[in-house]
């Protein structure tokens, strides 16, 4: 029993995380209806930023966000703005390839420049744990979970109280429509994709304490953050922060009850399930 | 549109020129080895082959019938571990094994297209992702038929022999050469014949609109599962061929997702939906990753006296360049998407067809 709850408490505090990765990738499909394959590889420049700032400035990992989410969100915006825009009528499989593209040139850069080696980011907390009624919760999981949680709610906040906020879900809901009534949709766009890269920067750095940093660690983020975004219904918000908490805890269990090698396996098979079966996700309407 | 409406005979249509080009470039494509011994000349040319296999059977169920795999690592994968499995801890040689591995391909496509298949657009690619996936990990944690990471590595190809006659000993880079050229020339002619069949006329009209396409009668499931059959089955012999050359594979370099896009790459920078196109595509991608891989760019630098061999710039790109050629991949998709949406060859012919009407 301790074993299942101690394996369910990590999940959940990994797949907060994991969350952040889908919200960021939700925002982005939902307001251009463009699958963004350099997702994880967004996160893993986020990886790297806070390696530097931890490197170079001595900036602790969870603190020097505020730096990395501004930055993070101001490469997305350069991303759409120079190539995301131009594609964003084309088919959806060169809309696929664009980015595949993309996401192949931000890891190659990064192999340039910093070699394929591991590279670890030691805070004095990486590797403690503290202890909650017999179990034991790694330190740097829980405050990674709790700014997740705190990014999420100003998220919400932001997206259903501000205008601007507003104004980014009604191009989501109808693009046409939203312009007609004075949004500025190409300016959303930005904002959009700035928004998904600021979010999947933020992960990366949130989880660069506990990870090994290396320029090919995107494409199983990229993968991941289909899963939970598939499985919470493509472009719900909602259905990405309940995805990411149960691809968090399917992992969790399955590295215990089956083995850490078969978990992404069981991942996957989730993921062709509700893709077979629920294919508008959890929270999705249909958009087959 | 174009292929659609012309005429269903005269399939061929060349002119007198073109049949003596192409004649001669096949002249001396079969005599290349004669006058080259270069061991690296010839390695291109294999490398050559294998790409043009993998862009022209992808070039079936992705360009012709529209259907985006990005998982063709799948089929890859289970021709070479099919062959090297079976070459290494049951002592069948690899022809028998090529055949195995077509097989087991085939077998692999049918499952993937029952899933599959009733999935469009981003779903279908992110579905043919997942599988190939799952083949990967699998691959990975079956390590008592699959080696694990370790991979599987050949001493020796077995004495090709017919009878008491022994054809060759694959000691040289020949024998493979010649193997390349024969499956890279089937499956140009496999793709040629698709494309001027039925199916293949069927494959289009499911590319422009498969609700349309269903609606004139043509079952969607039957001709999109024999497109995909098509392609899995030579996807896998170039597996095949891939693991008996290079004789080591191990999950990254067969099933990895990075297979399923380059694949997919030679096509888009080619051409989708041509016979041409992946034989473009290869001619550009190959010469091109080579020579970043072979530090001939970094060489080119120097010699250029953009930097010197012994500055920190020159020991950095000497070091580093080799590891990037997949940098290329990067750049070249994203110029190709957004400047020549038809890949070089279409781009080509548009310049060419403006010159005319100019």
């Amino acid at each position: 029993m301790i074993v299942f709850l101690q394996s369910l408490i990590s999940g959940i505090l990994i797949g907060g995380v994991y969350a952040l990765i889908g919200i960021g990738l939700t925002i982005i499909f939902g307001v251009m209806r463009v699958i963004n394959f350099a997702h994880g590889d967004i996160l893993m420049v986020g990886m790297y930023l806070t390696y530097n700032l931890f490197t170079l400035l001595g900036m602790d990992p969870f603190l020097s966000i505020v730096v990395s989410i501004p930055l993070m969100f101001l490469f997305g915006a350069f991303l759409q703005k120079v190539f995301i825009n131009r594609m964003l009528g084309a088919l959806p499989q060169n809309q696929i390839l664009l980015t595949i593209g993309l996401g192949l040139i931000m890891s190659n850069t990064m192999m340039l420049t910093y070699t394929s080696d591991y590279k670890i980011l030691t805070t004095d907390y990486s590797s403690s744990s503290f202890n909650l009624w017999g179990i034991s919760i790694s330190t740097p999981l829980a405050i990674s979970f709790l700014i997740t949680v705190a990014i999420t709610v100003m998220l919400y906040w932001f997206l259903m109280k501000t205008d601007t906020g507003q104004a980014i879900r009604a191009t989501a809901q109808d693009r046409e429509a939203a312009q007609l009534m004075g949004i500025n949709v190409k300016w959303m766009s930005i904002l959009a994709f700035g928004l998904g890269a600021a979010l999947a920067g933020t992960a990366g750095a949130l989880i660069s304490p506990t990870y090994y940093i290396f320029p090919q660690i995107g494409g199983t983020f990229t993968l991941k953050a289909f899963v939970i975004t598939v499985l919470g219904g493509m472009g719900s918000i909602i259905g990405a922060t309940l995805g990411g908490i149960i691809i968090g805890v399917a992992e969790s269990l399955g590295a215990v009850y089956i083995s850490s090698g078969w978990k992404d396996v069981v991942v996957f098979v989730l993921f062709l399930l509700v893709l077979l079966f629920k294919p508008a996700g959890l929270m999705g309407k249909s958009r087959m | 549109m174009k292929t659609i409406l012309s005429p269903l005979k005269n399939p061929a249509g060349v002119s007198p020129v073109t049949s003596a080009m192409a004649l001669a470039v096949l002249a001396a494509l079969f005599l290349f080895p004669s006058f080259v011994e270069s061991p690296y000349a010839l390695h291109i040319m294999i490398l050559l082959f294998l790409s043009t296999i993998q862009g022209e059977a992808w070039n079936i169920i992705g360009g012709y019938a529209g259907q985006y795999s990005v998982g063709h690592a799948a089929y890859f994968g289970a021709g070479a571990y099919t062959t090297m499995i079976l070459m290494q801890s049951r002592q069948i040689p690899p022809w028998y094994g090529m055949i195995a591995g077509i097989i087991v391909a085939l077998i692999v496509s049918l499952i993937i297209g029952a899933i599959c298949f009733r999935l469009r657009g981003p779903y279908f690619v992110l579905a043919s992702i997942a599988v190939a996936e799952i083949m990967r990990l699998a691959a990975m944690n079956l390590k008592e038929l699959t080696n694990g990471a370790e991979g599987i590595l050949t001493t020796e190809v077995p004495v090709f022999r017919i009878g008491e006659t022994v054809i060759t000993d694959f000691l040289t880079k020949v024998p493979f050469y010649y193997i390349g050229l024969t499956i890279a020339l089937l499956t140009i002619l496999a793709t040629w014949l698709v494309q001027h069949s039925k199916l293949g006329y069927y494959l289009q009209a499911i590319r422009e609109d498969q609700d349309a396409a269903n609606s004139l009668g043509i079952n969607l499931s039957i001709y999109k599962s024999t497109a995909l059959a098509i392609s899995a089955a030579f996807t896998s012999l170039a597996g095949s061929f891939y693991a008996i050359y290079i004789g080591f594979i191990d999950p990254p370099t067969v099933l990895a997702l990075d297979i399923s896009v380059q694949i997919v790459l030679i096509c888009i920078i080619g051409g989708i939906g041509t016979i041409w196109g992946p034989v473009v595509g290869s001619l550009v991608l190959v010469p091109l990753s080579e020579a970043l891989r072979s530090n001939l760019i970094a060489q080119v630098i120097f010699k250029a006296g953009l930097a010197s061999e012994e500055s920190g710039t020159g020991i950095f790109l000497k070091e580093h360049l080799a590891h990037a050629h997949a940098l290329i991949y990067g750049i070249l998709v994203v110029v190709v998407i957004l400047f020549m949406p038809d890949g070089v060859l279409g781009w080509v012919k548009k310049l060419s067809a403006g010159k005319g009407r100019g």
